[in-house]
């Protein structure tokens, strides 16, 4: 960055002479003072970036900034902890499906093993020792929940972080966190955006005004008239 | 070299997903007797608590991670000699030095197979009881 500073060549040419001679204490003393200019022209830029963010936060008024600090950042966290949760319930129930299954193999054999006098096939033992290898794979392929899992827990925290952050930054302005406003979402806007469609209802506050289940599906459009 | 199917092992890991996965695995391998925890800060009572064969642990996980949880297992006169197996996302060659250092057993990187986790538990046993005959 191009700065007109305060350490001139006049003070680079004593500091240069004072240690050719062997002046160390002077050298000390001129490398104190570079050093001490060096340090408040530093904090001058600090404080004029601190104005110009504080201006700029001020002029803020109703922007988008405040807003996305108060709502969307949270639910963006939300949201992603409604995937972490919904990839474990699914996980889970192809687990024990697995494991039923694994059991039932197991059951399976030994039925075979008891009920016939005969030796098993090759063929059919071959067949079930497949069947359950395949089953041990269905199972280890739910461990993307675990590794997706750690990724989107770690994304959660950076916007948590991100959010702390801001929220501190709005402090230092003339703005109050506490009285942002709520989204001025008219009626017409979200309307719009419901008919192009807006996916899972996952947050709180997206699942104001949709139904939890079928049943109410149903019930709604009974009491229409279908 | 045969491993003791008996022993009791200690499975570690925040997400219950893995926990379920990694307990199936071992019970394919004809292992029975296992007890699970969410993290460090969970299986270190447990550790103190109970006697255990063999710890299972990740490495990522809130609270107390699995690279601390060994190096108090290593740092603890009773539990100090308990096998130990990392099975993390962790793929850093620096935190495999780490865990190395620290006295791992094993190191397994998710997503693995039943195969890779049948062979690290022989190779472990077969290292533990090498050592053992050398004494």
């Amino acid at each position: 960055m191009a700065c007109s500073t305060r350490i001139d060549q006049k003070l680079v040419k004593a500091l240069l002479t004072a240690l050719e001679s062997g002046e160390h204490s002077k050298a000390s003393a001129l490398l104190d003072e570079m050093t001490q200019i060096r340090e408040s022209e530093l904090y001058q830029r600090v404080s004029e970036l601190t104005q110009n963010l504080n201006q700029t936060l001020n002029g803020l008024s109703d922007s988008t900034l405040l807003l996305q600090t108060k709502h969307d950042i949270p639910d963006a966290a939300e949201r992603l902890e409604y995937v972490i949760n919904t990839t474990a319930d699914a996980s889970h129930k192809t687990l024990e499906a697995a494991e039923k299954a694994l059991g039932l193999m197991a059951s399976l054999k030994q039925e075979l093993l008891t009920s016939s006098s005969a030796p098993m096939s090759e063929t059919l033992q071959n067949i079930l020792n497949q069947v359950s290898s395949e089953l041990t794979e269905i199972m280890l392929a739910q461990s993307f929940q675990d590794l997706t899992g750690q990724v989107l827990n770690r994304v959660v925290l950076i916007i948590s972080s991100l959010e702390q952050s801001l929220i501190h930054l709005i402090d230092q302005s003339i703005h109050d966190y506490a009285a942002i406003p709520n989204r001025d979402e008219r009626q017409c806007d979200t309307r719009s955006a419901e008919m192009k469609g807006v996916g899972p209802n996952v947050t709180e506050k997206s699942k104001q005004g949709a139904v939890q289940s079928q049943q109410e599906v149903d019930d709604l459009l009974s009491d229409l008239g279908f | 070299m045969s491993v003791d199917r008996e022993m009791k092992i200690l499975i570690v890991d925040d997400f219950s997903t893995m926990r379920r996965i990694v307990k199936n695995l071992l019970k394919e391998l004809g292992f029975h007797d296992f007890q699970e925890a969410d993290d460090g800060v969970t299986a270190w009572p447990m550790l103190q608590e109970g006697h255990y064969d063999f710890i299972v642990s990740d490495w990522n996980m809130p609270g107390m991670t699995g690279i601390e949880l060994l190096r108090r297992v290593r740092a603890d006169q009773r539990l100090k000699e308990t096998p130990f197996l990392l099975i993390t996302a962790e793929a850093k060659r620096n935190q495999m030095l780490e865990a190395a250092e620290s006295g791992v057993d094993g190191y397994i990187v998710k997503p693995f197979t039943a195969n890779a986790l049948n062979d690290k538990i022989y190779q472990i046993f077969k290292r533990r009881n090498e050592q053992k005959n050398n004494q």
